[in-house]
């Protein structure tokens, strides 16, 4: 499979009377994009599109999802089975505008799943999404029936998000790009022998709510009812699958992190070099001790039938999901295959307790993101987009109403103070983590 | 910062052996390493403001009277720091500076530093509890010791973030932090390049050094259930619907005890999950399928047991962390040994 990103480099974004892109200036027709979403959803109560820009003085929360504007050339929907019938990824060419995204904001309402980004100050450092051009896409819904529930699908917000970034790639739909990233797959039977190990990725995405709607989708299918197949990396970089409702924010990879994976891209470079990157066993996170022992017996199967010398196994997640890592890692060390992990850790606040739920000596080579339960805390922004009292009020993973020692999450003077889980897909597990553990 | 030092008779010049059991006291002057500190600190606004001494004898046996006279010198002293040794390879010295840093520290929360060499035994009681700087031998390394623990103090004069055990040399406490070492890879490049190292043989960094396994024993079995008090205790967050003890639905810190004397079954609409980790449909449904009180109801009428405990415990297990589970396991074992429980059924989720 041969898939071309053809890349056009954001610097601003504006709005304006018409949906264009020239000379890095993204304009947008923010009457247009309304009605098109609004036409497009009838649970769309209220909507706004504000722009947020890298140093400005904004606190955005909550923040449930984010895309890399898109569009595909050919006409294809950008993600088959979400925006459109189900169609093929992976292959031919999709345009990019790099440098931004469209961030899914709640007007009113948060839920566990959902994140902060601070655009400037010393908040900024805790999120990729901080040097981005951000695309607030702010919204309410009637969808009543979650209304004041903690877990919530966010539906509609989260659609429209997919198809915002898609009605903002049109924008580049028939123009050239500026520089085109290639990314060849070679069919697996079709390699030449160079003596080179040869090395698959194991991604486990978020798929441990048993009622549907909250999951990661792959092709628009529910990952909980799912078993571990093969895919080419394009296909996830091209729109395959797309992120949940459901993880710890900190712990998530939002559909922008599946778009631009940063493991997948470094694999992808050293093929053919280091070793031979030979694919995706895409597995899942599951819920019972046999669900996962079956995803790790079929992971490690599929391994040794590609006849794979070394695997990078992440995970989307943290807690209850170690378990699926620790025990995928352990099954492939089992079968002979040389694994290093990529995750982060939950050590408390006091840094003082277990990284992982489970762990084993097997897992020797791990590469650590962060601390979900870190405490953090920062002065107030000038702007708000969304409504800040969602950290405090709405069991966001990383947030809380009142505490005997640390008071609210969120204080009257607009400071907080709050745990990195909340932080939008703060630990950057898809592999654009600056961040590592260490001993203090 | 003012800082407030502890050293043994031998460094505060007053003898070896023959005097090691002097009696602690406190002087508003630099002693021995003291003087070295002070300099090394005080071009960034650190101060020493007093030497504590005390024989190494007097503290070995008469621990109590020493770490509460020396707690006693500080009560009414202005200090943000403490600081203890180098202890280099003395074990007496080194179980002297961990003791008092440990007792000073828990006192008054200010931060404890002392430094030893990795061979005195000091190390491996009081690692945990502070840092302790990776010491010489002996007092040849003092001006490096102490140049050390300077250095640590200089960072928090100064606003520099700490960089860590291994680069500022000192033990492995077991706390570990999220950080963003200068010039650090992305996440996906470092473990792309330790697999490449991994798969030629070659030496390789982990980041999370697993740990040898802390396993609590498995009890042995009851012999006797049809006598045997048995309580429930659950990790899935069932409580009275208005959660009067404020739970927390995830990363919690709290427990509570629900009396579930006269009742046969958990009714949904008076208890209900407010765990965050899950599907909670199922368990506000029937919160019996979390706590099975129903169906112990039914074993308790059959004689297959003794009797049930007439409460239940109930926390949050999702993002709660090891620590904060062993306490609260330790501030319920109490209540639960007193009302002579045998066993236990624990539910997670």
């Amino acid at each position: 499979m041969k898939l071309e990103i053809g890349n056009f480099h954001v610097t601003d974004v504006q709005f304006g009377s018409e949906t264009k892109f020239s000379n890095g200036l993204l304009t947008i027709d923010k009457e247009a994009a309304i009605a098109y979403l609004r036409g497009e959803d009838e649970h769309i109560t209220d909507l706004d599109l504000v722009i947020a820009r890298p140093g400005d003085d904004t606190r955005i929360c909550p923040v449930k999802e984010a895309v890399e504007p898109r569009v595909r050339p050919d006409g294809r929907t950008l993600f088959p089975g979400v925006t459109g019938e189900v169609c093929p990824a992976g292959q031919g060419r999709v345009h990019a505008l790099k440098g931004c995204s469209v961030l899914a904001v709640g007007k009113h309402w948060g839920s566990f799943g959902d994140g902060l980004i601070d655009m400037g100050g010393e908040g900024a450092k805790y999120t990729l999404f901080s040097q981005l051009i951000n695309v607030c896409m702010v919204m309410d819904t009637d969808e009543e029936f979650e209304r004041y529930e903690q877990q919530k699908k966010n539906h509609a917000i989260r659609w429209a998000a997919h198809r915002l970034a898609e009605f903002i790639g049109q924008a580049v739909k028939d123009l050239e790009p500026e520089d085109v990233d290639v990314f060849d797959f070679t069919p697996v039977t079709q390699r030449e022998k160079n003596g080179l190990p040869n090395v698959v990725l194991v991604m486990q995405p978020q798929s441990q709510m048993e009622e549907l709607g909250y999951n990661d989708l792959l092709y628009g299918w529910d990952m909980n009812k799912y078993l571990p197949s093969f895919v080419s990396p394009t296909e996830v970089l091209d729109g395959a699958i797309i992120s949940g409702s459901f993880m710890p924010c900190s712990s998530k990879w939002c559909t922008y992190d599946f778009q631009n994976f940063p493991t997948i891209r470094e694999l992808m470079a050293e093929d053919g070099k280091s070793f031979n990157f030979i694919g995706v066993i895409m597995s899942n996170l599951n819920v019972a001790l046999d669900q996962k022992e079956r995803a790790a017996v079929m992971v490690s199967n599929m391994a040794l039938n590609l006849g794979a010398d070394g695997a990078i196994v992440t995970e989307e997640g943290y807690g209850n999901p170690d378990a699926d890592y620790v025990r995928c890692i352990v099954a492939l060390e089992d079968v002979g295959v040389k694994v290093v992990g990529i995750s982060n850790e939950c050590t408390g606040r006091d840094g003082r307790s277990q990284p992982l739920v489970t762990l084993d000596e097997k897992c020797n080579a791990l590469v650590s993101t962060g601390n979900v339960s870190e405490l953090i805390e920062l002065p107030p922004c000038t702007t708000v987009i969304g409504e800040l009292q969602a950290l405090a009020r709405d069991g966001l993973s990383g947030g809380w109403a009142g505490d005997e020692i640390l008071g609210p999450s969120v204080r009257p003077d607009g400071s907080i103070i709050m745990e990195n889980n909340s932080m939008f897909c703060g630990d950057q597990i898809a592999g654009w983590s600056p961040k590592t553990m260490l001993e203090f | 910062m003012k800082i407030i030092h502890y050293i043994n008779q031998f460094f505060a010049g007053i003898g070896g052996e023959e005097q090691a059991d002097q009696a602690p006291f406190i002087k508003a002057e630099l002693i021995g390493p003291a003087v070295a500190l002070n300099a090394m600190v005080k071009p960034n606004g650190g101060e020493v403001t007093h030497t504590i001494v005390c024989g190494d004898n007097f503290m070995g046996s008469h621990t109590d009277e020493a770490v509460e006279t020396i707690l006693g010198f500080l009560a009414d002293k202005e200090f943000d720091l403490f600081v203890a040794g180098p202890a280099f390879q003395a074990g007496r010295y080194g179980f002297a500076c961990g003791t008092i840093c440990k007792a000073v520290h828990a006192k008054y929360g200010v931060p404890v530093l002392t430094s030893m060499h990795v061979e005195n035994p000091g190390v491996e009681m009081f690692h945990k509890d502070m840092p302790i700087f990776i010491g010489g031998k002996s007092a040849a390394k003092m001006r490096s010791d102490v140049t050390l623990i300077a250095n640590y103090i200089n960072k928090d004069l100064t606003g520099q973030p700490h960089t860590g055990a291994v680069d500022e040399k000192f033990f492995p406490r077991g706390v570990r932090h999220q950080a963003w070492p200068a010039g650090e890879k992305i996440a996906a490049r470092r473990g792309v390049e330790m697999l490449i190292k991994k798969l030629k043989g070659e030496p390789y960094q982990t980041e999370l050094v697993i740990p040898a396994k802390d396993l609590v024993p498995i009890a042995p079995a009851i012999k006797d259930l049809s006598k045997a008090r048995i309580a429930l205790c659950t990790t899935g967050g069932i409580v009275p619907v208005d959660n009067p003890d404020h739970i927390q639905s995830a990363s919690a810190t709290r427990w509570g005890r629900y009396d579930v004397s006269g009742m046969d079954r958990l009714e949904s609409g008076v208890f209900k999950t407010i765990h965050a980790g899950f599907d909670p449909a199922a368990a506000n449904a029937d919160p019996n399928v979390i706590v099975p009180l129903d169906a112990m109801r039914a074993y308790e009428k059959e004689g297959k047991f003794g009797s049930l405990h007439p409460y239940f415990y109930s926390t949050v297990g999702t993002g709660t962390t090891e620590a904060e589970a062993r306490r609260m396991a330790l501030e319920i074992i109490p209540l639960l040994k007193q009302d002579n429980v045998n066993a236990i059924i624990m539910t997670s989720t």
